[in-house]
């Protein structure tokens, strides 16, 4: 007995024949995720905006999948949209990371505290 | 419609793969931010096994197993790793490796681009970020991790508010996504029509087209291909070419596709993408024009910083007593 028909006797549906939409978007999600979560836990000022670009990666990614599941290169258009944007941010945000740096010699998120409003 | 996992097995993965981030974090002391790698990772490895498992013995596509596992270890890196500067590099890996899955879409434009815009130039002006915005070490000192970069924010919460979305979007996306109707005809092949000349070079070159004959694209009602017709001059001796006949060159590729998509479906949306980089390069230039006020704490320190070096210049100036000063 090979472990297809184990896990099919378990109780597991039938084996899947392709990688199906479902597949990409479930690589998009869990980096969505990871994006999200280096967002929220990372101190560093960079490294927050590095996450921002993992999570347009992520929606690039579930992008694309749908285009190829429409068949529709809307999605692909899309993408070049995506990356405009992420280079936009990449440039204002890091000119700002810069500015702050140096007015306070320190990438710190909360040494931005003071900011509340 | 088929589950590709059983939910509690994959609610199992996420809980097993947040509990593996949640201590990969970077934490003040040093410890067993490795185990939580490896726990994640397996959690990872065991969900990307089963998948294979299930797909059984043909391996629908190998490599989209590959890309994944490696663009997904790779993101994981990016928001564990202390230093920026490994971070930003994981982050290029991660985009290959998005660069791979997106070859598999049968999206190679977008590869290429990916490749070039983000790992060639954006991540270059994050890696020009971290060194310009990173205290270089003293001499013969080691280099310490600064604390902001060292300890991570509320590592459990965050995990927690991460792998529960991570849940609820998994939920969704195993109930309904199937449900979306399937474009009918594949409009891709039915741009030849928009392509008088490629049809003819491309046909001529292979001797399928003679002098005296034109080739006519003739779609369907609801905008598919229906044939590409070869016609004598005079209008007798019409004829279909048959899809197998078909040189390697006509079908529409996927860059031809693109920027039909691109520049005749949505010419606004390019001059608006112009519009916002150059607002975006406008506003970095203004920003990093302006002089910056140092407050209190770091004049003093720049100031304790100038003295220092002016001291140590002056003892070994005192130490030479023939220098001139």
């Amino acid at each position: 007995m090979n472990a297809t028909e184990l896990l099919a006797q378990t109780g597991f549906p039938a084996p899947m024949a392709t990688i199906t939409l479902a597949h990409y978007l479930f690589v998009s999600a869990a980096m969505f995720v990871l994006g999200i979560i280096g967002f929220i836990s990372r101190r560093n000022l960079i490294i927050m905006f590095l996450c921002t670009e993992l999570m347009f990666q992520a929606a690039g990614i579930a992008l694309v999948a749908f285009g190829r599941y429409h068949l529709d290169f809307t999605g692909q258009t899309f993408v070049i949209f995506v990356l405009t944007v992420a280079a936009a941010e990449a440039a204002m945000g890091l000119a700002l990371v810069v500015l702050l740096f140096r007015r306070k010699e320190s990438l710190d998120a909360q040494v931005w505290t003071d900011m509340k409003g | 419609m088929d589950t590709i996992l059983n939910p509690f097995l994959l609610y199992g993965l996420i809980a097993l793969g947040a509990v593996g981030v949640a201590i990969a974090l970077p934490r003040r002391k040093a410890g067993p931010q490795i185990f939580g790698t490896i726990i994640a990772a397996t959690a990872g490895g065991i969900g990307i096994a089963l998948l294979t498992l299930k797909a059984g013995k043909d391996f629908p596509n190998v490599y989209f197993y590959i890309f994944s596992a490696i663009a997904l270890g790779a993101a994981l890196r990016v928001i564990t790793h202390p230093r920026p500067v490994y971070a930003a590099l994981y982050f290029i890996l991660t985009i290959i490796a998005t660069a791979g899955l997106f070859l598999i879409l049968s999206a190679e434009f977008m590869a290429f681009a990916l490749v070039i815009v983000y790992a060639g130039a954006i991540l270059i002006t994050y890696l020009f970020v971290i060194m310009l915005a990173t205290q270089a070490p003293e001499e013969d000192e080691i280099e310490v991790l600064t604390e902001y970069d060292s300890s991570a924010r509320e590592p459990i919460a965050a995990t927690v508010v991460g792998f529960v979305l991570l849940a609820v979007l998994t939920t969704m996306l195993f109930r309904g996504v199937d449900h979306l109707p399937v474009t009918p005809v594949d409009r891709t092949d039915a741009l030849l029509a928009d392509m008088p000349r490629k049809v003819d070079r491309v046909l001529r070159n292979h001797g399928l087209l003679e002098d005296g004959q034109t080739a006519n694209v003739i779609l369907t009602d609801d905008g598919g291909l229906e044939a590409v017709q070869i016609a004598a001059n005079d209008g007798a001796d019409v004829y279909a070419l048959p899809r197998e006949q078909w040189p390697a060159e006509l079908p529409v590729k996927n860059i031809e596709a693109l920027g039909f998509n691109l520049l005749r479906d949505h010419p606004g949306t390019i001059e608006i993408a112009g519009v916002i980089l150059l607002m975006a390069m406008l506003g970095a230039v203004v920003l990093s024009r302006k002089q910056v006020q140092l407050d209190e704490d770091a004049k003093l320190k720049q100031a304790r910083m100038l003295s220092d070096e002016v001291e140590g210049n002056e003892g070994t100036a005192a130490a030479q007593p023939g220098a001139t000063v």
